[in-house]
């Protein structure tokens, strides 16, 4: 992890604070947590209107719910996504976690620390240290060098100057920018930008890093770019990360889980695999049904048990494997190929599965009923466990 | 209505049992107990305050005016050019300079300096009082939803109207100008500050928030610097607001160049236009300058590195330099407080400015256009004759011999119709008030001279913007004019016009039209300008010809921008309209100059109120459904 003079010093300062939070424990667990817009907000949760629909309670009251009974955890070093349309909520639950937002019910720890109850200096803390926010229009300020941009988390800390911009030119080199450092942000490419606001996030090391939809303002290919810069990071720090997107390849390509919203409260949550391979209702298999499964479903989830005699000899692959990864070896060889977990054979994919596999398509095996496209699908193998992960 | 005037004309005129008859005697007695209680031996805390603040303003005033002179006049050259040079570019500096070059050849000197102090006091205190209260109103919603009416209606009176009042409080002199001043000055400075800060970008001050900023960290770190460029530009505004006012201020004991426009209104036509000319330079070149350093210093463009910082600080500090020794060698050699009227030398004596010369001319100009057998006054006389014969004197008939509950109601039921019912109850409420106050036929007669003044700025406006909006060419080349038109002071547009249509109420009304005509023309071609691309692609699609486009989608389309258009010039035509009365307009305008000049403080008073009431009234009845973000 320490390949470079920059990472080095991103950790060592990392060290001194992270001691304090044992392994398990999550970084954020949030319960309950509810954000209603409008007048008597309050007074809405627990009673039967906050089961109304979101077009029949502002039609009765006036009120917008934006995040309902949302409860999540999310453990040290892992990537959460939030993913969902414009208007599920994600945002506004994202900015109720700092309290950016006010949420209206619900209790949030980070770190350990009782969110709800934190008084504003005890909030600032929070957001000085513990948390930072990368955003999608970058909110970079206009008047200041990109160094002094990146620099602007450490002095609001009250940092002083050569320390902080010291820390800002390391950071600066860690995502690519050290030449920029003098430049001004409407003199960068938005992807260039948005590097900075990644800087600058990364500047405060914080325990847990926000990503509102950071990407979306970009170009596919710089988005690209981008997410590959977010796993690297990731991977080198260490960092727990949550991650807004409505897109949902960014979500399986980053997410370690997933939670989809829908009209503020979460429909599923789970990991990339398990939302391809079986979503929870019609509004999830809709979203997911133009993935390529095959990039997504380990052998797990087409696998079959294995008949006597298959179980010993011939090519073995680990049962993580994605389907599409198994293809060259699949093709390789002319016998079934065994899955195997922890040494021991799991069970069998075979050429034929793996072809299923790749037809299983919901518009190539549908073509007639567009109608009932949402059905969701299963997979190919219902005997294998849904949940293999972790 | 009109049948009720052909039928009912001159048999109902406002009923005296309506009319409160001693108004006029009662202020007249509260203003005697006003000025006891000022000039007392111990004036109550009230008026003890009132007092300080007139005190603070004149001593202000005063340090201004013996600042520029300590600097001797070459030093105050200098120095203004030199600064400007340093922060807003050599085009901005060419500018000033040559605006005081001008001032030093009219010999206009000393009243320049005086009202460039009175300016400065005034545009002291008033961004002292509005630049706080905008920065509130700019992070506050609840407060800025709050002050907003506020504003509105202080911008809906005509500064001359609360000359008056001022003058009963502060009596006459500098601080009641810098007083008149202020209330004019402050609200565009609250209201551009709190949209300067409300325009930075909400994703910035979220981001500051995010990362644990205390709200004085987010408003110094990040909104003030963000908004920068906008809280120069509402300087920019206010020095304008102020030096249009300043000059009006004139009537009011302040001294400089506006007093010498007053007075020689009546004794010295030639010397009042010289004045009005240095006022008109005056403006532009503060106009461009501050403009020209509110672009240059906005960090958000200037990109300065620490190495650009360190140059900046020592341009900065060579600039202050420069000003210090060309300041102490004039004042070694000699140089006057003032610029002198002659230079002399051991042999001769140079005169030193063109003065007489330029008042020379100035006359030969004046007896060209007021001679019958001139050609322009061959253009200029029918046009003033026209205007009030067939417009001005029978919209005045109609309004004031028609019944009088007919006009109220046809008023009332115009502001209902037009904007809704508050509005139409306002409107109703404001013209009663008029009647009762006895004003009732003099006010008629300023609202004929408003709706005419209005109906042509708008006519005319409507066209020029809707061209300008047509064809870029036209609007590139209207915009220097329009500019210019924008920051020139109220009265200096009407004195022209006491020379060139010197019929009765005709300098008043067109003086108006044009002081109301570039933001008529800016609204409207705006508005016809942002009209959806996609609604214009379409009908174009559908084989619409450019003018079928320009009537039927664009037009009507623009039709919230075009009402705009017509609810500020309204307002703006009745500020000009009644300053009008200095010059012989007559009406509500005349009083007030009448209660200015003769101390006539209860038909001052009074006839104030009025336009007041009637601004208000206008104000409601053209509002149209929503008010937009006027001016």
């Amino acid at each position: 992890m320490t390949d470079s003079d920059g990472i080095a010093a991103v950790e060592t300062i990392e060290q001194v604070p992270a001691a304090g939070v044992s392994n398990g424990e999550p970084v954020v667990r949030a319960e309950g947590i509810w954000k209603v817009f409008g007048p008597g907000a309050d007074k809405i949760i627990g009673t039967p209107d906050a089961e109304l629909s979101r077009s029949d309670l502002q039609r009765k009251t006036g009120c917008v719910i934006a995040v309902r009974d949302v409860s999540l955890e999310i453990k040290p070093g892992e990537v959460f996504v939030v993913m969902g349309l414009s208007g599920s909520g994600k945002s506004t639950l994202v900015r109720t976690l700092i309290r950016l937002i006010e949420p209206t019910a619900g209790n949030i720890t980070i770190t350990g620390r009782d969110v709800m109850q934190a008084d504003t200096g005890q909030l600032r803390e929070l957001r000085r240290h513990t948390v930072s926010m990368v955003f999608q229009h970058f909110g970079l300020l206009a008047h200041r060098r990109v160094i002094d941009n990146v620099a602007f988390g450490l002095e609001i800390q009250g940092m002083p100057k050569a320390e902080r911009l010291a820390r800002a030119s390391e950071v600066l080199t860690l995502v690519g920018l050290e030449d920029a450092a003098n430049q001004f942000p409407d003199q960068l490419s938005g992807g260039m930008q948005q590097r900075v606001g990644l800087a600058r996030a990364f500047a405060v090391d914080p325990k847990l890093m926000l990503y509102d939809e950071p990407f979306s303002a970009l170009d596919p290919l710089i988005r690209r770019d981008m997410q590959d810069e977010v796993c690297r990071l990731q991977i080198e720090t260490g960092k727990t990360m949550l991650f807004i997107t409505h897109d949902l390849p960014e979500a399986l390509r980053l997410g370690d889980r997933i939670a989809i919203m829908r009209d503020g409260a979460i429909v599923q949550l789970g990991t990339p695999e398990e939302l391809v391979g079986s979503p929870a209702d019609d509004y999830v298999a809709n979203f997911v049904r133009d993935i390529p499964r095959t990039h997504v479903l380990t052998l797990r989830w087409i696998m079959r048990d294995p008949k006597p005699g298959e179980e010993t000899g011939g090519p073995e692959l680990d049962v993580t494997t994605k389907v599409n990864d198994a293809v060259p070896m699949a093709a390789a060889t002319d016998g079934p190929v065994r899955a195997v977990e922890n040494g021991r054979c799991v069970g069998i994919v075979d050429r034929l599965s793996i072809l299923q596999a790749m037809a299983d398509r919901p518009e190539e095996t549908e073509p007639s009923a567009p109608g009932q496209g949402g059905r969701p699908r299963t997979p190919a193998d219902r005997s294998s466990p849904a949940g293999g992960s972790s | 209505m009109l049948a009720a005037y052909f039928l009912l004309r001159g048999e109902f005129d406002w009923p005296t049992s309506l009319t409160w008859q001693e108004l006029s005697s009662r202020l007249d007695s509260a203003q005697g107990w006003l000025l006891d209680q000022r000039t007392a031996e111990h004036p109550n805390i009230i008026f003890a305050i009132l007092d300080g603040f007139r005190a603070l303003a004149e001593w202000l005033v005063t340090a201004f005016i013996n600042a520029l002179e300590w600097l001797t006049w070459v030093g105050t050259i200098a120095a203004s050019v030199l600064i400007v040079l340093r922060f807003g570019g050599w085009r901005a500096a060419l500018i000033v300079f040559g605006a005081f070059v001008s001032f030093a050849l009219m010999g206009l000197w000393e009243e320049s300096i005086q009202t460039l102090g009175l300016m400065s006091a005034a545009v002291l205190l008033s961004l002292a009082v509005g630049i706080p209260l905008g920065v509130l109103a700019g992070r506050s919603d609840r407060y800025y939803r709050s002050i907003t009416p506020v504003l509105d209606a202080m911008q809906i009176v005509p500064a001359f109207a609360y000359l008056m009042p001022v003058v009963i409080l502060f009596s006459v002199g500098p601080a009641a100008a810098v007083i008149c001043t202020m209330i004019y000055a402050i609200p565009p400075a609250v209201r551009i500050t709190a949209l300067g800060i409300r325009g930075v970008t909400p994703d910035s001050v979220e981001a500051a928030r995010a990362f644990g900023s205390t709200a004085a960290q987010t408003l110094f770190k990040v909104q003030l610097p963000l908004a920068r460029r906008q809280l120069l530009l509402s300087v920019n505004q206010t020095i304008m607001f102020a030096l249009s006012l300043v000059v009006i201020a004139g009537l009011i004991g302040g001294r400089g160049l506006g007093d010498v426009v007053t007075n020689g209104l009546y004794s010295n036509a030639a010397l009042a236009i010289l004045a009005g000319i240095a006022i008109v330079i005056m403006a532009i070149a503060l106009d461009r300058a501050t403009a020209a350093i509110a672009e240059r210093t906005d960090p958000t463009r200037q990109h300065l590195t620490d190495e650009g910082r360190r140059r900046a600080r020592i341009m900065t500090l060579a600039t202050l330099g420069a000003i210090l020794a060309i300041v102490l060698v004039a004042r070694a050699l000699g140089a006057d407080a003032l610029y002198p009227d002659e230079f002399e030398t051991s042999t001769t004596v140079f005169t030193a400015t063109i003065h007489d010369d330029l008042l020379r001319w100035i006359q030969s100009a004046l007896d060209y256009v007021q001679d019958p057998d001139s050609f322009i006054f061959g253009i200029t006389e029918p046009i003033g004759n026209f205007l009030l014969e067939y417009f001005l004197e029978p919209l005045r008939l109609v309004l004031v011999e028609t019944p009088w509950f007919v006009v109220l109601a046809g008023l009332t039921g115009m502001a209902f119709v037009l904007s809704g019912r508050r509005p139409a109850i306002t409107a109703f409420l404001m013209l009663a008030a008029i009647g009762v106050m006895g004003v009732w036929a003099v006010a008629m007669d300023t609202a004929s001279q408003v709706l005419v003044a209005t109906a042509l700025a708008v006519a005319i406006g409507i066209v020029i913007g809707v061209w300008a909006a047509e064809s870029p060419r036209v609007e590139r080349m209207l915009r220097p004019l329009l500019d210019t038109l924008q920051t020139l002071p109220q009265l200096v547009y009407i004195i022209p016009f006491i020379y060139l249509m010197p019929v009765s109420r005709i300098p008043g009304v067109v003086a108006s039209v044009l002081y109301a005509i570039p933001v008529v023309i800016r609204l409207v071609t705006s508005g016809v300008r942002n009209v959806s691309p996609a609604a214009v692609e379409a009908a174009s699609a559908f084989g619409a010809s450019r003018m079928q486009v320009l009537l039927k989608v664009k037009i009507p389309l623009a039709r919230e921008s075009i009402m705009l258009g017509v609810n500020q010039g309204i307002i703006m035509v009745l500020a000009v309209v009644v300053i009008g009365g200095l010059v012989g307009s007559g009406a509500l305008g005349d009083m007030v100059a009448r209660g200015l000049q003769r101390n006539e403080f209860g038909e001052g008073v009074v006839a104030s109120l009025a336009i007041l009431a009637l601004g208000i009234a206008l104000d409601r009845v053209t509002q149209g459904q929503r008010r937009v973000q006027p001016r």
